[in-house]
């Protein structure tokens, strides 16, 4: 493969050139309450190349081989025409070329397991939900990508690697007359199959969360002091606070720039967030980003103060900060763009019980469904809360949507549990999907949080 | 692809090609620069077999051998996915005008000038940071069937979103022209994100409560998403729909009508057939506020015992590929029709209440239930009928039967937005949370 690659770069007349081919095999099964909706497993290839020209950058991501020339000629003319408007021509910082390859280990390769198995599994799990006379519906899914990496630079980079994720993920809905509810359930990783295996009590927690949702009150609106679990504290540390790590996204705008200094008190003394792909058996794994950068952890928040960024080989020549190995494509339809690999709020000190008795009164707010930032501004929502009346658990409530600024709320975050979590699936989309951000923390107390109500 | 429907047909009882070519040039400034060039060339092939009642699928980009791509969609066979339906033999469709040849002469060069154009422009009017994403793609897909369908479509876009950000934040005012060829952004539409976005800049912090609320076209999708949801023939067959029951019933208010209509080709992308070859038609959705239609596919529709509606499409969500996506009922031309008032005509009838120009939040929240809860950004607030600041962390909520049954007035005029082509609508009494 990498005598194909090399024979294409070497025809670009350009300071840089990498290119990325990718064979990506996807296996999907889809049941639709007891029905199976998809079946089967399907390969399909492309090729990412760069180009780098007179402080130009250009992508053109194609398909097929006797396309390269024409690949060529748009990436060299794209490359020519920003550099021509350009004020500040793109520099990239520099790093080792790295001929390597790897293949990560797992528990259980699921591409040696028949589908039929994987089927049967899928089936066993949705139908812990099915046979409860509330559930109206189920929509669960067995997703396997494996994606075979090949990146090849004008700087003598070769890489091969395997990105391979299995989750089993989908909704479960209950109904009482008009009245719908529904919960997510995700179990999976990057360490193989062996991760969806003996997995029934997640399924049957979840189901036990959409039967008395039915029954739950909506919260009114209004301001509240929560405490957030970990999933939740995982969502807010990716949505509100993670994104504006990735240095693309501030690179060009100076008011945000302004505020996201590195040295800058941004938050409680109590938080610190760090930015780490290299921990083992997390979902967010990978040793080589997309422009063939070694991954490393990145201290992003210590003690309150922004000590660390994302970067690109582009943005942390910008920046004058260090290459951190985040530059992140979701397939070979795709340049690569800064990504966070698996982001956490470092546990602190308190008990769950003790976050309780310093809350008093407020809400405990459990499980993401979604979330979105404007920079300042955060809305997520929750899938479930429960009140909390001096300092103990209350009736179960709904309807549950969070929205803030990202830095009053991060010095609101006045106490931190010691009970670290990591998500199992992921889906964040910066118009791509990366089906392995990683993303959690511990229980979190937050002061005075806006709750839209229903 | 005729070889491959060939061999297919030989060991299936039926049997669709599907192929898409697709070629898109993006451009982007941030800041009021030139950030990025990036440029797709792709193409692809999709395969549904049927043999005794059940579905086979697969796809591939590059068909090098079809008796191996074949048996992919054969082995899928075995996994049992019912296929109850008959693929459509559909021929003699109306011709639609779904391309411009021009933009095949249209350069990258001629878009950089454009939104250089556009930062020049707006630039000495306003200090708000200047983001311009514009490009255009062009496609050609092609569907086959062994009962004789036979049909294609081409069709060219160009796009340009201008948007002007508060400081601080991504939360902008913009807005997004599409056209079949290239034309320059009009000035209208330039003038009104200035003055929107400068008359907004001061933050403000009203009261929260029930008030009157202003949903702008790009917005509009946070509610039309909880009707696609409600009315899609998949989830009346999973008794996912709160509305399962509601035909003919008035629903919303009067003054609603949301109807899709593929046939439009005013618009780029319209369709005289879905991905799965049955013709499209004009279908309301909701006329004057009453409920009339579900929409379904090949497969849904066969599951209700109801007639395909023509909205079997290879639609994927987040970016997903079409390809890889198997058709399932999607809503992809709505409108809602246009109202009688003006925009200003509209803020200027609101004593106190907010504009909502973007949302926070949208796919979040109960939405088979038809429940909403979403950030504002950028929210305005309005007072005696004059935009006086912008709103931070404030919440819109809302059950949309509950909401959209309060309809006060609705904008003259349609915009391209997510999810479809909507006017500016004014809601009474809408729940807003604020930290005041």
């Amino acid at each position: 493969m990498f005598e194909t690659l090399r024979a294409i770069i070497s025809k670009t007349d350009a300071d840089y050139a990498d290119i990325r081919y990718e064979i990506l095999r996807e296996t999907r099964i889809v049941l639709n309450g007891a029905e199976l909706g998809e079946i089967g497993s399907n390969t399909t290839d492309g090729y990412v190349l760069r180009v780098l020209k007179n402080g130009g950058l250009s992508t053109v991501a194609f398909t097929r081989e006797i396309d390269a020339e024409k690949a060529i000629k748009s990436a060299l003319e794209n490359a020519l025409l920003l550099s021509r408007n350009i004020n500040e021509p793109v520099v990239f910082a520099p790093t080792e070329a790295i001929k390597g390859t790897f293949l990560p280990p797992l528990k259980e390769d699921p591409r040696g397991i028949p589908i039929a198995e994987k089927l049967e599994l899928t089936r066993h799990y949705n139908d812990i939900p099915l046979k409860h006379e509330g559930i109206s519906t189920t929509n669960l899914q067995y997703l396997e990508v494996a994606r075979e990496k090949y990146f090849a630079s004008t700087e003598g980079s070769e890489i091969r690697e395997d990105l391979i994720t299995t989750t089993i993920s989908g909704l479960i809905t209950s109904k009482d007359g008009n009245l719908i509810q529904n919960v997510r359930v995700g179990i999976g990783g990057s360490t193989g199959f062996a991760i969806l295996r003996n997995r029934e009590e997640k399924f049957e927690r979840k189901t036990g969360i959409a039967l008395d949702l039915l029954r739950a009150k909506p919260v009114g609106a209004g301001v509240y002091n929560v405490i957030l679990n970990p999933d939740m504290a995982g969502v807010f540390t990716h949505e509100a606070f993670g994104h504006f790590s990735e240095a693309d996204l501030v690179e060009d705008n100076p008011t945000m720039r302004e505020k996201l200094r590195i040295g800058a008190k941004l938050g409680n003394n109590v938080l610190s967030i760090i930015d780490d792909p290299t921990t083992p058996d997390q979902l967010g794994f990978y040793k080589y980003d997309d422009e063939g950068v070694t991954a490393r952890p990145v201290q992003l928040l210590r003690d309150g103060i922004l000590v660390g960024r994302l970067h690109s080989r582009r943005t942390a020549a910008s920046f004058g900060e260090p290459l951190s190995g985040h530059s992140i494509a979701e397939d070979y339809r795709f340049a690569p763009i800064i990504r966070m690999g698996n982001i956490f709020i470092q546990p602190g000190t308190n008990s769950f019980e003790e976050l309780l008795e310093e809350l008093g009164n407020g809400l405990y707010i459990l499980d993401a469904r979604g979330g979105q930032t404007s920079g300042e501004n955060f809305t997520f929502g929750a899938q479930y809360a429960y009140r909390v009346k001096n300092g103990k658990l209350g009736e179960m409530i709904r309807d549950i949507n969070i929205s803030g600024n990202l830095y009053l709320t991060m010095q609101n975050i006045t106490a931190i549990g010691n009970d670290l979590m990591l998500s199992e699936t992921g889906g964040c989309g910066k118009g791509q999907t990366n089906i392995r951000s990683c993303m959690g923390g511990p229980h979190i107390l937050v002061k005075s949080v806006v709750i839209g109500g229903a | 692809m005729e070889e491959l429907l060939e061999i297919a047909r030989k060991a299936s009882d039926q049997v669709e090609v599907y192929s898409l070519d697709q070629t898109a040039d993006s451009v982007s400034f941030e800041n009021a620069k030139l950030k990025d060039i990036d440029s797709k060339l792709q193409s692809g092939i999709s395969l549904r077999i049927i043999k005794e009642g059940k579905l086979g699928f697969a796809f591939t980009r590059n068909l090098i051998s079809g008796e191996e791509f074949l048996q992919n969609a054969l082995d899928s066979l075995k996994g049992g996915v019912e296929a109850g339906f008959d693929l459509p033999a559909t021929r003699d469709l109306a011709q639609l005008d779904t391309y411009n040849p021009a933009i095949e002469s249209l350069t990258n060069t001629t878009i950089v000038d454009e939104c250089n154009r556009i930062c020049e422009m707006l630039a000495p009017r306003t200090n708000g940071q200047i983001n311009v994403d514009a490009g255009r793609v062009t496609s050609r897909m092609r569907l086959l069937n062994s009962n004789g369908t036979d049909l294609s479509s081409r069709s060219s876009l160009y796009y340009c979103r201008t948007a002007i950000m508060y400081p601080g934040s991504y939360s902008s005012i913009s807005r997004l022209v599409v056209f079949k060829h290239f034309e320059e952004t009009p000035d209208e539409h330039l003038n009104f994100i200035l003055h929107t976005y400068n008359k907004s800049l001061k933050e403000v912090s009203p009261r929260g409560g029930k008030m009157k609320v202003l949903f702008l076209p790009d917005t509009i999708y946070g509610l039309i998403w909880r009707l696609q949801s409600a009315t899609n023939g998949k989830n009346i067959y999973e008794k996912k729909s709160p509305v399962s029951e509601k035909l003919g019933q008035e629903i919303f208010d009067r003054q609603l009508t949301i109807y899709n209509d593929p046939l439009n080709d005013d618009i780029p992308g319209a369709r005289s057939f879905d991905d799965e070859g049955t013709p499209c038609r004009y279908f309301p959705v909701v006329e004057n506020g009453v409920l009339k239609n579900f929409y379904y596919d090949l497969h849904y529709a066969d599951k209700l015992k109801a007639s395909p509606t023509g909205h079997g499409f290879r639609s994927a969500m987040w970016g997903g590929d079409s390809i890889a996506t198997k058709p399932t009922p999607s809503l992809d031309h709505l409108f809602i029709k246009p109202g009688d008032k003006s925009l200003s005509e509209l803020i200027k009838s609101i004593d106190r209440g907010i504009v909502i120009a973007g949302v926070l939040g949208a796919h979040s929240g109960n939405i088979p239930n038809g429940d909403f809860s979403m950030g504002l950004s950028p929210g305005l607030y309005v007072e005696k009928g004059e935009i006086v600041g912008n709103v931070k962390d404030a919440m819109v909520a809302g059950n949309v039967y509950e909401v959209m049954k309060n309809v006060l007035a609705i904008e003259d005029t349609l915009y391209p937005a997510m999810m479809g082509t909507f006017p500016a609508i004014l809601f009474d009494s809408v729940s807003v949370a604020t930290k005041s």
